[in-house]
């Protein structure tokens, strides 16, 4: 068996004080704190110390925190799409400016496709979506 | 109107009755982040953060938890955030970190109070979590997010260190 260290049995006398249950038997506790003057004295002065932690509380202050709070929890979320829009348009940009001087025809037939993904993106339509009330009415 | 009905309600996106928790557990919080940071604005202000983390994440927290340990986790993330790279203040806050109960002196209270500012931010935590807001050890295990083992040793260390910061005079004084 392990022999208990002065530190393992005055953990478990606190700990036993604290109204846990110790890691310990109460017999072997017993055993070391007779033969031990320096555990006798030390848990004294813990126990003492007890009762001056026991002899006060937490000061819980007066605060109203809601009025902050609920200003910021009010205000929208920034949403991401904006932001996402202006990295796309930034992306075409550099993409035609890359294009080579000589070929500027296949920029300008890039540009009404840009701007009509760019519409449909704005007014949230997906344009491969099948209308299912059309092909009830056939 | 209890802390789960407001959570679902909050969760179902009513803002206003997220009111209902900040105003029950407002003061703890602040007394709590008190003991960590030693600050009354910095403690407000933690708090404050806090709040705002909890109602960014109450979708994700589960009704059938108390709220209150789930948000001390915030609450702690956020004091320790606040306390990262600064130097640890000299001087004792001016508001009041401890309540004395009746035959305490004030000598008893202002040496204590300055024997828990020495301590670190971990002991300081366990200790006033311990002994002024009761929690067992299976709580505190929860709010700490530590074993039950790291909660008896640091406890027990921190319990050390503070009768050593602590003048002889004032645990005389308590002496039986």
């Amino acid at each position: 068996m392990k022999e208990l260290t002065c530190e393992d049995v005055l953990m478990a006398q606190m700990a036993a004080a604290d109204g846990e249950e110790p890691a310990f038997s109460k017999a072997q506790l017993a055993a070391h704190m007779t033969g031990c003057a320096n555990c006798q004295n030390e848990l004294n002065q813990l126990l003492t110390l007890d009762r001056v932690l026991a002899g006060h509380t937490l000061a819980e202050p007066h605060v109203n925190l809601w009025p902050a709070i609920e200003n910021r929890i009010a205000k929208p979320v920034l949403s991401w799409k904006p932001f996402a829009l202006i990295g796309l348009l930034l992306i075409i940009y550099k993409l035609l400016e890359m294009l080579p001087a000589r070929d500027l025809g296949m920029a300008f037939k890039l540009v009404p496709l840009v701007i009509v993904t760019l519409l449909f993106v704005l007014i949230k339509e997906n344009p491969f979506r099948i209308n299912t009330e059309l092909v009830m009415e056939r | 109107m209890d802390d789960a009905e407001a959570i679902k309600r909050c969760q179902q996106g009513d803002r206003e009755v997220f009111r209902h928790l900040v105003e029950r557990y407002q003061k703890r919080a602040v007394a709590h982040a008190m003991a960590i940071l030693f600050n009354r604005d910095d403690a407000e202000d933690a708090v404050q953060e806090a709040f705002i983390d909890a109602f960014k994440a109450i979708a994700t927290f589960d009704t059938s938890r108390m709220f209150y340990p789930w948000f001390y986790v915030l609450l702690r993330n956020r004091c320790y955030k606040m306390m990262a790279g600064r130097r640890p203040t000299e001087s004792l806050d001016e508001a009041l970190l401890l309540d004395s109960q009746r035959g305490v002196t004030e000598d008893t209270r202002l040496a204590l109070e300055k024997a828990l500012h020495s301590l670190t931010r971990e002991e300081r935590e366990i200790v006033c979590l311990k002994y002024f807001s009761g929690l067992s050890y299976d709580d505190l295990a929860t709010h700490l997010q530590v074993p039950r083992g790291t909660v008896m040793s640091r406890l027990f260390n921190a319990r050390r260190r503070l009768k050593g910061k602590l003048t002889r005079v004032v645990l005389r004084e308590q002496e039986v």
